[in-house]
């Protein structure tokens, strides 16, 4: 359970210091899938790593079953990331020089994890164990990227934009198998998204607007990522 | 990178960006010309030489002076070789994207070599402050040469010839160098170098699986930058080398000589280092950043990233220790032979060897402790915002 109470981050300083997040409070349940839609610059992506550990807040507080974000050190919120996040950009940010399954392995790692072969198999990229990314096409990448990230056992998966760079047929794809993963090992899910209909899928839908949270509604109705419009 | 308007690809910033090669340069020059003018002024006034003892005494010097320009300059002149092809394949990774774009746009390899040829701009500042560093050196020099009076009093004069070859032409020769290497790394389908292809071509093999990930991301880092591997043996070499060296010249030579060696070998062994760390570490930032976000510790990815130079560092040190002192035996035995008051035995001087070697380790591993924590302050988000 994620409880995160009255949340702010500035940006700049002086005249140039803009309010990122302003106040933004939520509750967001073990196994939940979360999804964070919103104007390009309504704060998103600064939410989401607020809430992960990679960028601290201003004010406010962060809560993982009683534990304080907030307060952590550096070497602290490391082991956090360790013990309980995983990320999945837009970007995928391979290991450029490292084959499919060193990538992978890179995450599984963390989680003396030595059974993350079947993570590869799971996305389809059973047959390209030995590929390096630059051999690889956009959408497979992102399978890589989250076969890497469901590699470490994660508690809490973050995914900020993961079928922003790939075309409709390819990021429904990459979205079925993430949802597949999500109900089989029943992590918690946090996804941004700009796409308004990707929300179907969720069980509980943010919508954000100047950095403070405009909507909050679950999602009774709860569709796969082939019966959603694009 | 300039605008795609512009024809030139590399701007003169990018070219005195290259500072290690600017002090390479400097040291090699410094060092050269002054032994040379030192070497032509002698050879003017070789009439008035007299005597047996001094004869012998002014030969001496000739040679020494030969000797001390070719091996130091030589030596410099092929790392700067080495730095300089270095600089270009990394300038030419490092900007494929808009490499690739020019040349998508139908710019020619050569209009884009071109602008690398103010890397000739950073030889030239190098050897023009190395030129004038000599000159402010030279009275000194020549006073501690002659120090028992043996030759007649000179003093430094301008030989042109002198400065054309030490400061004209290694600029002229080293925009040579910049633009023809640079065509040769050009060649090569823009979509490679959009992709990033280029970076990774021949890099990529898939070797054997190591005990866990911090080794085997340890030895793909090796393999992706062959040449720093170069770069950190020849910093310890260099270390190695003339720190060592240095306390023997002052005994054999003189405290000037001694001292001169020292600050070379400081400065080329630090230069190199930190161009090769820091290419290190760019080349590496995305991947540190993610295994940052991933919840490896600072400590991982210092193992995993720069541990893997440790051998290459103490193998080059150990070499630099060999080859000073072979160096310094036949330098004794030819130059010094004739000479009395110097002994013509040279023999190992090990407690110098081992003071050196601490330094180095405590040197050495410092350095690398600093790196490894500048990783813990690594902005995480950075990464997301490319
Ligand atoms: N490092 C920074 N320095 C200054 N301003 C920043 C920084 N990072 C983000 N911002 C600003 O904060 C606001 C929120 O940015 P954020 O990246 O969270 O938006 P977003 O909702 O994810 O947008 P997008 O959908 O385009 O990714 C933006 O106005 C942005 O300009
Ligand atoms: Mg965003």
């Amino acid at each position: 359970m994620i409880t995160v109470k009255n949340l702010t981050k500035y940006y700049g300083t002086g005249d140039n210091k803009f309010k990122a997040l302003d106040g933004v409070s939520v509750n967001i349940n073990e196994g939940d899938f979360v999804v964070i839609l919103g104007a390009s610059g309504s704060g998103k992506s600064t939410f989401l790593n607020v809430i992960s550990g990679l960028e601290r807040p201003d004010g406010g507080n962060i809560d993982y079953d009683g534990k304080k974000l907030e307060n952590m050190n550096e070497r602290e919120l490391t082991e956090f990331r360790k013990n309980n996040t995983a990320f999945i950009f837009q970007q995928y940010y391979l290991l450029p020089h490292l084959n499919v399954d060193k990538n992978v392995k890179m995450g599984a790692a963390l989680d003396k994890n030595k059974d993350y072969k079947k993570y590869i198999e799971a996305v389809g990229l059973g047959d390209k164990i030995k590929k390096f990314p630059s051999e690889l096409s956009g959408g497979e990448q992102q399978r890589v990227s989250i076969a890497r990230a469901l590699a470490k056992n994660p508690k809490v998966l973050f995914l900020d934009e993961p079928t922003g760079a790939l075309d409709e047929k390819t990021g429904r794809q990459i979205l079925d198998y993430i949802i597949k993963l999500h109900k089989e090992q029943g992590f918690t899910m946090i996804m941004v998204t700009h796409n308004q209909n990707i929300a179907e899928t969720a069980n509980k839908i943010i919508k954000m607007n100047s950095g403070k949270i405009t909507e909050m509604h679950e999602n009774k109705n709860i569709k796969s990522a082939y019966e959603i419009g694009w | 990178m300039r605008s795609v308007g512009d024809i030139m690809v590399v701007g003169l910033k990018d070219g005195f960006k290259m500072f290690g090669i600017s002090i390479m340069t400097c040291c090699a020059v410094t060092v050269c010309n002054m032994f040379m003018n030192y070497y032509l002024d002698l050879t003017a006034v070789e009439n008035l030489v007299t005597g047996e003892y001094a004869r012998a005494f002014y030969d001496a010097q000739l040679m020494n002076s030969k000797v001390v320009c070719s091996v130091s300059g030589g030596c410099l002149l092929a790392t700067t070789v080495i730095m300089l092809f270095f600089y270009i394949g990394h300038y030419i990774n490092s900007h494929g994207m808009e490499i690739g774009i020019l040349k998508a746009l139908g710019y020619s390899d050569i209009k884009i070599a071109k602008g690398f040829s103010v890397f000739g701009a950073s030889v030239f500042s190098g050897c023009i402050v190395g030129y004038l560093l000599s000159f402010s050196l030279m009275p000194k020099f020549y006073e501690l040469q002659n120090e028992e009076g043996l030759l007649p009093d000179i003093s430094p004069n301008f030989h042109l010839p002198l400065f054309l070859w030490t400061v004209i032409a290694p600029a002229g020769f080293f925009a040579l160098i910049a633009v023809g290497h640079s065509l040769i790394k050009l060649k090569q389908p823009c979509v490679n170098l959009l992709k990033g292809i280029a970076r990774t071509k021949g890099k990529n093999r898939n070797v054997k699986d190591k005990k866990n990930f911090i080794s085997d991301m340890r030895s793909s880092v090796l393999r992706s930058r062959k040449t720093l591997v170069f770069f950190i043996a020849f910093s310890s070499f260099c270390f190695g080398t003339m720190i060592q060296m240095s306390s023997s010249m002052r005994e054999l030579s003189s405290d000037m000589m001694g001292i001169m060696i020292f600050i070379i070998g400081i400065a080329l062994a630090f230069t190199t280092l930190y161009i090769a760390l820091t290419a290190v570490i760019k080349s590496n930032l995305k991947n540190i950043t993610m295994m940052r976000i991933f919840g490896y510790s600072a400590g991982e990815c210092k193992r995993s990233v720069l541990d893997g130079y440790r051998p290459a560092a103490y193998i080059g040190f150990l070499i630099g220790s060999v080859y000073q002192y072979i160096l310094l035996k036949i330098m004794v035995e030819i130059v010094f032979s004739e000479i009395e008051g110097i002994p013509a035995e040279f023999n190992f001087d090990f407690p110098v060897f081992f003071i050196v070697l601490l330094s180095f380790i405590i040197i050495y591993e410092g350095i690398m402790l600093i790196y490894g924590s500048g990783m813990r302050k690594i902005p995480l988000k950075q990464i997301m915002s490319e």
